[in-house]
């Protein structure tokens, strides 16, 4: 599940998480989940920051492909 | 001079034109001012002259049209004025007020020459377009539209219009590329040129082709810069900005100038001075990202830590308190349990205190009971004894009389009986042998009876009397039913025998 989550997702979580541990909401039992989880959607949130996956030929492909095929919207 | 063939007047082709170069010369004798749009100014660099093909448009149609010519130093004139005033080159497109002459060349034909242009007249209506090009957005209600798309939490992926070997797109990359946070960017370049006539072309086309990839990006940036301030008037075209308004992508504009925003910029998601000023928001978004992260991190550090030892103080007091608790209970027991043994083993001591006192009565009760009881059974088996004593003996000599008594009896009963058993068997012996004699007498008479009753009795005398016997297949017939008529029968008589066939028969009635 952690593989697939996109950032703008873990970012979510991640404040969720925070609002909860802010409001006091986690209990020592799911604390160790929680933290483990955090750590693990800031890891995905840090990468996110100083990393991309695009590529420009794909991209070139892809638009050679479109205009091929006549997508002319 | 006209000829004559055939009766009729004929002219040469010149003297029709210079006819009409005449009378045109002499109609239009100074110049006037006409305004018209310039359709196309078809410049030829070699020559430095223009020839502009002008139009009036009614509804969008063309319903007058006239080449015209503009001769080099005009032109050079006229575009400097142009570029001053509107920060625009004279260029198709735009309407203009011009000064003019119209001649007739025999070769070349009608022509309008422009004299001079008023740059203001093309300055008020490109305001006036522009304007016009607003209001129409915003009647069209797309004039805010891009600006209502929502930026993702990270603008990363930038598509970029630009000219690639523009300052202001190096300044960019130089900016994005190289930032001290070490932020990552993807960019693709999408070249166009950023001004005059081609602009809105070209543009129109690269994001076309951006659009067709858009899921790729999160933003549009057009980026221009160190252009000066000129040929910017395709920014305000209504086309150009409508494709941007409706574009399914936010655009970002860093056009950078320093007069009114065009209209592209204002329905733009975000416009921005300089292309640095766009690399910096950037920047911002990443930190606006960044910068909770870390504090999320930071706070949850902070959090966990202080939650576990929150934790942990409360669980050391809660030990405590359970341990005084406890001893206390304890002690409270132990208390409770030593004064119960204490209570218990009194209780207890005092009981069995009594009970032996009890028992010991009950003992001495039962001893001088048995005593008492033991002395009086004892003289009780004494008397008893002595009693008994006594009477065994009275009943011994008693007894021993009695036996004494019978003894005497029995041996003289004894001899009375011997001799009268005696005196009888004497008796029997000589009864019995009178009787015996009397019997023998009697019994020789009874046989002389019986022998003479058998000889009576006998067949031979019987048939003597007159009976006979009849035999039936040498059997005596006893029986009337056995013999039929016609059975052949012998009857035995006293000194004879018949035989005789049976004729009839005949029973005789009961008796």
């Amino acid at each position: 599940m952690s593989d697939k989550i996109n950032y703008t997702e873990a970012f979510e979580e991640l404040q969720g998480i925070v609002t909860e541990i802010e409001g006091g909401e986690i209990s020592v039992d799911e604390l160790s989940e929680k933290v483990k989880r955090a750590a693990q959607l800031i890891k995905i949130c840090k990468a996110k920051l100083t990393t991309t996956e695009e590529d420009v030929n794909k991209i070139l492909k892809e638009l050679d492909t479109a205009t091929k095929d006549g997508d002319d919207e | 001079m006209s000829e004559e063939i055939n009766g009729k007047k004929i002219f040469s082709l010149l003297e029709v034109t210079n006819s009409i170069k005449k009378t045109i010369a002499d109609r239009y004798k100074s110049s006037f001012w006409v305004k018209a749009e310039m359709n196309k100014l078809n410049y030829f660099p070699k020559s430095g002259h223009c020839y502009p093909d002008l139009v009036e448009k009614q509804d969008g149609k063309v319903i007058a049209q006239i080449r015209c010519n503009l001769w080099k130093d005009d032109y050079i004139k006229i575009n400097s004025t142009f570029q001053r005033v509107l920060k625009e080159p004279l260029k198709d497109g735009i309407k203009i007020l011009f000064l003019a002459t119209i001649s007739f060349h025999p070769e070349h034909g009608l022509a309008l020459r422009i004299i001079d242009i008023d740059p203001s007249f093309t300055l008020g209506n490109l305001e006036k377009e522009k304007q016009e090009a607003i209001k129409k957005l915003q009647d069209e209600g797309i004039f805010r539209q891009n600006k209502t798309l929502k930026l993702p939490l990270l603008t990363q992926r930038i598509a970029i219009i630009s000219v690639n070997t523009s300052k202001g797109y190096q300044d960019f990359l130089g900016k994005i590329e190289n930032n001290s946070w070490g932020y990552k960017f993807f960019h693709m370049l999408f070249p166009s040129i950023l001004q005059g006539d081609k602009m809105a072309e070209q543009m129109t086309t690269q994001l076309k082709l951006i659009k067709k990839v858009r899921t790729q990006f999160d933003a549009v940036a057009i980026i221009r810069g160190g252009g000066g301030d000129v040929g910017l008037s395709s920014f305000n075209s209504y086309e150009l900005a409508k494709i941007i308004a409706l574009f399914p992508l936010p655009v970002l504009s860093g056009i950078g100038h320093i007069t009114n925003d065009t209209v592209v910029e204002m329905v733009s998601h975000k416009s921005f001075i300089t292309p640095t000023d766009l690399a910096n928001f950037l920047f911002q978004e990443f930190h606006n990202f960044s910068v909770p992260v870390q504090k999320a991190q930071e706070t949850i550090i902070d959090k966990s830590r202080r939650l576990i030892s929150d934790e942990k103080t409360k669980f050391h007091s809660e030990v405590k308190l359970f341990r005084s608790l406890t001893e206390n209970i304890l002690i409270k027991s132990r208390n409770s349990i030593k004064e119960q043994v204490q209570s218990l083993f009194q209780q207890s001591q005092f009981l069995f205190k009594n009970e032996k006192e009890y028992l010991y009565s009950i003992r001495e009760g039962i001893r001088k009971g048995t005593n008492t009881f033991c002395i009086s059974a004892k003289q009780e088996i004494k008397q008893f004894a002595l009693t008994m004593k006594k009477d065994v003996a009275s009943q011994l000599n008693h007894y021993k009389l009695i036996v004494n008594q019978n003894a005497q009896q029995v041996v003289q009963g004894s001899r009375v009986l011997l001799q009268t058993r005696r005196e009888r068997v004497f008796q029997i012996r000589e009864k019995c042998s009178d009787k015996t004699l009397l019997l023998l007498k009697n019994s020789y008479l009874k046989l002389n009876s019986i022998e003479k009753n058998v000889t009576n009795m006998s067949p031979k005398n019987v048939m003597k009397r007159g009976y006979s016997i009849t035999l039936l297949n040498g059997k005596a017939v006893k029986n009337f039913d056995k013999v039929k008529v016609g059975d052949n029968i012998d009857t035995l008589l006293f000194e004879g025998k018949l035989n005789s066939i049976i004729k009839a028969t005949t029973k005789t009635e009961e008796l």
